[in-house]
């Protein structure tokens, strides 16, 4: 496998042929908070070395990867290439169910029956808040800007949206991509409402879990979910190599 | 130059080790890691789901899941 030869299809693809066969591909994103995320996928050790090392010199540093903590062959082979952990997701499966959970003053909207606007312009102060304070650097997947109001349901405090959920409506199991609460209106149960509002709903569509992933370091949002009866179920190292 | 073959399957069975038994269509089962780029999107596969599976060209009963169907 050392013959392989790795040729940069393009600007962020990388193949290794092998006798004229696809053997293995490796791919940089930049996601939208500026890092730069690999993979690499090959059948063999030795071509995933190969193209880690044509890939690696071609890119600014500080780079990303994403492994699952149950897969020490690659983790092993992410370290050979000088990565180290950054820090630890914990993926969470919720049980569905109907909860009695309620904040004073707050009716909570839900999935898909939010108004447009006045949900983007909740959106947008959310993620304000969040950039003044702790950044999105832990949460890389959730910087996405709203762009599917259906997907999400809202808590109302004194006619003004003041929390929102975002549900992915995937068939066997829904995923919960962002959960949050505006600041002046916190730890008053809203969360916990609207975590009750999505999992009562997953319930009555028949679906007995849904899922989350929570950064390692997120106290408050573990509590929040291990509230509800969630239990770790796999975890994700992100490696960063600088 | 020749890719992977593709072939299309249901996930049987989720095992340890981040590994998944795939019954493709062909009827054939075969053993099958997540792609790097479905991990690094969080693209999660639970038993049920319709896949796509790139075979080994060295080994036919190994693969990767390299998408998920939204059924």
């Amino acid at each position: 496998m050392q013959s392989a030869e790795i040729t940069r299809i393009s600007e962020r693809h990388w193949h290794a042929l092998d006798d004229d066969q696809v053997v293995g591909r490796g791919e940089v994103l930049r996601r939208p908070d500026g890092r730069s995320f690999l993979s690499i996928d090959a059948w063999h050790g030795a071509v995933f070395d190969r193209l880690a090392e044509e890939m690696l010199p071609t890119l600014p540093k500080p780079l990303y990867t994403v492994v699952d903590e149950a897969d020490l062959d690659l983790i092993t082979q992410w370290e050979r290439m000088g990565f180290g952990p950054r820090r630890r997701e914990w993926e969470l499966v919720v049980p569905s169910g109907i909860t009695s959970a309620s904040s004073p003053g707050v009716t909570v909207l839900p999935v898909g029956a939010a108004e447009d606007e006045p949900l983007r312009e909740l959106d947008r102060a959310i993620r304000d808040e969040v950039e003044a304070t702790v950044g999105w650097h832990n949460m890389p997947a959730e910087v996405f800007h709203l762009h599917d109001p259906s997907r999400y349901a809202v808590a109302v405090a004194g006619g003004r949206y003041v929390g929102l959920v975002r549900v992915v409506p995937l068939p066997r199991r829904p995923r919960i991509g962002l959960i949050a609460v505006r600041a002046g209106f916190r730890r008053r149960g809203i969360a916990r409402a609207l975590l009750a509002e999505v999992l009562g709903a997953a319930h009555r569509a028949g679906q007995t879990s849904v899922s989350a992933e929570v950064n390692q370091s997120n106290a408050a949002a573990l509590a929040l979910f291990e509230g509800f009866g969630a239990r770790r179920e796999s975890s994700n190292l992100e490696l960063v190599l600088r | 130059m020749a890719s992977e073959i593709s072939l299309e399957g249901t996930v049987l069975e989720c095992l340890r080790n981040t590994t998944f038994r795939v019954e493709l269509a062909n009827g054939h089962q075969v053993l099958a890691h997540i792609s790097g780029k479905m991990r690094k999107n969080r693209i999660r596969v639970l038993p049920f789901d319709r896949v796509l599976v790139e075979l080994s060209p060295y080994d036919l009963t190994r693969g990767r899941i390299s998408f998920r169907y939204r059924n």
